[in-house]
């Protein structure tokens, strides 16, 4: 397993340069609001359907969520890119022994309320249209073993085009309580049906 | 109305802005590669959620139906960009008179085989999400005008980012049956070949 090497000074730089590659690749980034709670770390969960939901996730840790940021990333795809290792990325890989240290380096840092941990839930890399989120079981295993506080966050991130050139995202977040009143199935019931509902209010979306 | 104009060095240039913007922004296309009637004209029916739409059809257009492109766009964009003219596009308007005029040039337009008419039934942009596609009357008084001369296919275009940085556009295409005839049996036609190109993008589990 990849622990993660967090460094303020390359976070601090990779950051401004991150914002700037989203405002050349993007045309905007909305997202709702959601209830943080203060003295929580945040487990932040979101459906994985493309190379850049890390960095959003990243973005929105850094601009919205005030938490620093951890990432949960397969593990032949961080022993590409070792970078992002100091930015918070640390390894999974469900097909070794490995897996439950990695679940509980994840819940270890969850254990600081200043922290953040993305998780992509799913596993795999789904289709943006995709009705279903499916949720490992990781998640509940990450959970149970946090000692502390800490706030399940979850958002459905769309792709939408209309009048622009650049796609703009769209994220529906939403508040599935914190560790201490979790329940595996009904957060699982709870974020499909947000996710439909996305769906459903992206249709109607302004633009 | 504004109709269509022919320039050779205005277009050439909208030709090269086409292909230097989809290589900057788009990583590829796909699409079907279907069968044409090449005694006959195209009628496309896509659907429409992005500005990009009229431009990969262009790309389709000049890779597989090797037609002339024609696109009918709105009025207000056709004023607003009036270089548009220049690359195959005419104008509709649904709150004026000039409606019957528009429809009927684009019925001739398919009197032609050399020509391909794309029109976008839902009227506007619409959520790249929608599942029931919204369909103007327009398509059908086309087909009536034009009946017998041209060939009725259907697309749909898919954008999805997936692993690579840029994204992959996919483009479903569809003979249909251009002896379709009233409005709900064309808009139903549609529906479930939409339903079945979204569900195969919905499907993609990498």
């Amino acid at each position: 397993m990849i622990q993660q090497r967090r460094n303020a000074f390359v976070h601090k730089l990779f950051m401004p340069y991150l914002a700037y590659r989203l405002r050349r690749a993007f045309n905007v980034l909305k997202h709702d609001e959601v209830e943080i709670m203060p003295g929580h770390s945040i487990l932040l969960l979101c459906n994985h359907f493309s190379w850049w939901d890390g960095f959003w996730a990243g973005q929105l840790a850094h601009t919205y969520l005030h938490r620093n940021f951890y990432i949960m990333m397969q593990e032949d795809h961080i022993k590409k890119r070792m970078f992002f290792n100091f930015l918070g990325g640390f390894s999974i890989n469900r097909e070794s022994k490995e897996v439950v240290k990695s679940l509980q380096y994840a819940a270890d840092l969850l254990g600081d309320p200043k922290n953040l941990v993305t998780v992509f839930p799913q596993g795999e890399l789904v289709s943006n249209h995709a009705e279903e989120v499916n949720i490992e079981r990781g998640v509940d295993y990450i959970v149970k073993k946090i000692k502390g506080d800490c706030q399940i966050i979850y958002y459905s991130a769309f792709i939408e085009y209309f009048e622009s050139l650049k796609p703009s995202i769209y994220f529906h977040f939403l508040n599935c309580g914190t560790n201490h009143d979790f329940d595996f199935e009904k957060v699982k019931a709870l974020i499909n049906s947000h996710h439909k509902k996305a769906i459903k209010e992206q249709i109607n979306a302004a633009h | 109305m504004v109709r269509n104009k022919r320039n050779f060095f205005i277009r050439w240039v909208l030709h090269a802005y086409v292909l230097c913007t989809i290589k900057r922004h788009l990583h590829e296309i796909n699409f079907h590669k279907i069968e044409t009637d090449p005694d006959k004209s195209i009628l496309l029916l896509a659907n429409h959620f992005s500005y990009w739409d009229s431009l990969i059809l262009y790309i389709v257009t000049r890779k597989l139906f090797k037609r002339k492109y024609h696109v009918m766009v709105r009025e207000d964009t056709t004023v607003k960009l009036h270089y548009l003219k220049y690359a195959g596009a005419f104008s509709v308007n649904k709150k004026s008179r000039d409606m019957l005029q528009s429809l009927d040039y684009a019925a001739e337009l398919l009197q032609s085989q050399q020509n391909l008419v794309l029109i976008f039934p839902q009227g506007k942009l619409y959520s790249n999400f929608v599942s029931d596609i919204n369909f103007e009357k327009g398509a059908t008084k086309v087909m009536a005008k034009a009946e017998g001369k041209f060939q009725l296919i259907f697309a749909a275009t898919f954008i999805q980012y997936m692993r690579h940085k840029k994204p992959t556009v996919t483009v479903y295409l569809e003979n249909a049956a251009s002896a379709t005839k009233t409005q709900d049996e064309l808009k139903n036609a549609y529906q479930q070949f939409y339903e079945k190109a979204k569900a195969e993008q919905t499907e993609i589990i990498i």
